[in-house]
């Protein structure tokens, strides 16, 4: 599919600067917010116009943009800018469709993050945003492994960015989602209830076709819509054989597991077909749960191909492998959409 | 499809070729501007919506509805057999950039509220649509959904290709969805480019544009699975490039849509001059019109024939590259051009007169444009089969 060069992050735990895993930040009443940067690359009047997905986003991709060209703009993101998005709602209705300003809606169209990094950064290649809920981002990964596949030797920035905003969260509780006690981010696995807790976050990464001097090699990405856990089998049993030989194994699975008692069949159906001696590893105590979840599980899997080490808190199993070679993802979006993502040293 | 203009790809050639205006004023929903906008609004109500497409579960909402009217009729004309719509290499590419926002009322009750919640919980992003055609399909392939503002839908028709050109799908049912809602009318009324009157693209006295609603769907297949079938026409060349200019503006000189057009033209391995016919995005506002000339102009040394559909239709938004792909084809398979509606003086400085009356010709190739907000710019070719 494709090679990821750089890849960098803005979520609710040190992935930006400095990085640190090993320190958990928790999650305060159920929700993990982001760790925003400064934004020295993000003109300040453009800045103050900006929402948070589209500051955090913009403010990822940019950090990547110094000293890289690319060729074009995939972004996946389910809901755009929410925060733009409800404040232009709350104005229409309580100024009764009265004198508007336009900002909040142009900054609301989900399209808005990937057409400023275009516009920062003068960039008139192809740009496109997908927005399909809890596959935005692998459809947008799918576009980046056809385009660096259509284009050679060219750099693609590839991301993915959702955000809470109190609106959201509001309509995601009422619809039984996020948890109604409050836990702690730590305790998150050990629950038996219904939701889970909400988080956000940006991850950006620069691919291409190209092998050297890649931090990691995206193998395949395969999705599917599903209610029951057969079906999701079938097709991680197909995924395995199809990308393994007999004497292969993933070393890592990073499973999606999200504390909600009504999908962990799903993670435990997987588990239960991965072999003996792989490890497992959770990360949404660290990113809370939402959309695009999946390009943080990425970006957490390029760290740790990187780094060699899996910090102690992600640990559900160990294994006793020596070097870790290939990730498995395994996501999983409100029981429906679902995703698994090989992720390989290059 | 289904658009103002008529609720099935028939009535929609015959309004095209009988020169019918469907932009009327707004009278479906509540909104100040009820009564006196106009708008290319469908006027079929949600009730009579779900009650002709059999939909009885909870949650439903009018893009929905419009998606699955047009995704009914594009399935059944492609004689796809429902063996041929679960496989899991038929992808579902949809746009939508307005989602279930149309609902826009009952969004800020249960953004806002801490009741019970309405029936519309799940129903309010953009991904529901396809979710729904997904799920009431059955379907097992690639699905995904695309917004681009303006230019969604052509997108979703480039992406479709794509993947069947890249062997991640045999089939694609590709096309996009978009309802008319309060959140948009105040979007757009907010950033002053709405008319007062219909429409009038390319024309000097230009006051803006309608807004629209509808909803198109095509069935993409490689050329060596179509035989025995109904083909309607080829797409043949696609590109997506930004302006990089304005959030909601297009540059002076129109680069994005300049270069859009270009590649398009270099993916199809034709030249300018054997486009027989451009479907323009021609939205009516000041700066698309005007801007959108003089990218054609750059590109082409003689401008070949072009219209804009959206006289007819109002701007659909999301839907609108779809629908105006569908056009293209039926243009193509019917060897015809539709004229653009109320123009009546050229533009100063660009003197450009789009087609004026219907007619029969020749077509080899025809061009649509659009473009959309954040400088996103898609142009698509289609070609006789």
């Amino acid at each position: 599919m494709f090679y990821i060069h750089q890849h960098t992050c803005i979520s609710p735990q040190q992935t930006y600067i400095n990085t640190n895993l090993e320190l958990l930040v928790e999650s305060v009443d159920n929700q993990l917010k982001v760790i925003e940067p400064g934004y020295e690359s993000i003109p300040p009047a453009v800045l103050r116009r900006m929402g948070k997905a589209v500051r955090i986003a913009v403010g990822a991709a940019l950090s990547l943009l110094q000293n890289t060209t690319t060729d074009g703009i995939i972004i996946g993101t389910a809901n755009g800018g929410m925060e733009d998005c409800f404040k232009f709602l709350n104005q229409l209705i309580r100024y009764e469709e009265g004198m508007l300003t336009p900002g909040n809606f142009v900054q609301s169209t989900a399209n808005a993050i990937a057409a400023q990094v275009g516009l920062l950064t003068k960039n008139h290649g192809y740009n496109v945003t997908h927005v399909h809920r809890g596959l935005a981002f692998e459809n947008a990964m799918l576009d980046a492994a056809m385009m660096t596949k259509e284009k050679p030797g060219k750099n693609y920035l590839l991301g993915a960015v959702d955000e809470i905003s109190s609106f959201n969260y509001n309509i995601d509780y009422l619809a039984g989602w996020y948890k109604t006690e409050n836990i702690s981010g730590r305790d998150l696995y050990k629950t038996d209830s219904n939701g889970s807790i909400a988080g956000e976050g940006a991850a950006m990464f620069i691919v291409n076709n190209i092998s050297t001097a890649a931090n990691a090699y995206v193998k395949d990405v395969s999705m599917l819509h599903a209610v029951s856990e057969e079906t999701v089998a079938a097709k991680l049993q197909y995924f395995l054989k199809e990308n393994f030989k007999d004497d292969e194994k993933p070393d890592l699975l990073i499973s999606g597991e999200n504390g909600d008692n009504r999908l962990i069949k799903f993670y435990n159906t997987c588990e239960s077909l991965i072999p003996e001696h792989t490890a497992i590893a959770r990360f949404k105590h660290m990113s809370g749960e939402f959309a695009t979840a999946s390009a943080i599980a990425l970006w957490l899997g390029c760290y740790i191909l990187k780094e060699q080490v899996v910090p102690v808190h992600m640990i559900k199993k160990n294994s006793f492998a020596t070097e870790i070679k290939n990730i498995l993802i395994y996501n999983n979006h409100k029981g429906v959409q679902h995703s698994f993502i090989l992720l390989s040293k290059p | 499809m289904i658009s103002a203009i008529g609720n099935s790809l028939a009535e929609n050639r015959l309004s095209l070729m009988e020169e019918r205006c469907g932009i009327a004023v707004l009278e479906m929903f509540d909104s100040k501007y009820a009564g006196s906008l106009p708008a290319g609004e469908i006027k079929i109500s949600n009730k009579d919506l779900k009650e002709k497409l059999f939909v009885t579960e909870p949650g439903v909402t009018r893009t929905t509805l419009l998606a699955l009217h047009a995704f009914e009729e594009a399935v059944k004309d492609s004689q796809l057999r429902s063996a041929e719509i679960t496989s899991d290499d038929t992808a579902l590419i949809g746009a939508t950039t307005v989602g279930g926002m149309c609902l826009t009322d009952e969004l800020y009750r249960d953004a806002n509220t801490d009741s019970k919640g309405s029936e519309y919980l799940s129903s309010y992003d953009y991904g529901s649509v396809n979710m729904y055609l997904q799920s009431r399909y059955s379907m097992n392939g690639i699905i995904n959904t695309i917004n681009t503002a303006c230019s969604s839908s052509a997108n979703a028709i480039m992406y479709g290709a794509r993947l069947i050109k890249n062997g991640l799908a045999k089939r694609a049912i590709v096309g996009g969805a978009d309802s008319l809602s309060k959140f948009t009318i105040n979007g757009f009324n907010a950033l002053h480019i709405l008319s007062t009157e219909t429409c009038i693209p390319f024309d000097r006295d230009r006051k803006g544009l309608n807004l629209g609603e509808g909803a198109a769907f095509l069935v993409l297949e490689k050329e060596e699975d179509c035989s025995g079938k109904n083909l309607y026409a080829e797409i043949s060349g696609y590109a997506n490039t930004n302006d990089a200019y304005h959030s909601s503006s297009l540059s002076a000189n129109g680069d994005g849509p300049y270069l859009a057009m270009q590649a398009a033209l270099a993916s199809a391995n034709i030249q300018a001059d054997q486009v027989d016919f451009i479907n323009a995005h021609g939205t009516g506002t000041e700066n698309n019109d005007e801007v959108e000339s003089r990218a054609m102009l750059r590109l082409f040394r003689t401008l070949p024939a072009f219209a804009s559909s959206k006289s007819n239709t109002g701007h659909t938004l999301g839907a609108a590259g779809a629908i105006e792909a569908v056009f293209s084809i039926l243009s193509l398979a019917y060897q015809e051009i539709y004229r653009g509606l109320n123009f009546k003086n050229p533009i100063e400085g660009t003197g450009l007169i789009p087609v004026l009356a219907y007619k029969k010709m020749f077509l080899q190739h025809v061009m649509t444009n659009s473009f959309g907000f954040g400088g996103n710019c898609s142009s698509l070719i289609f070609s006789r089969a």
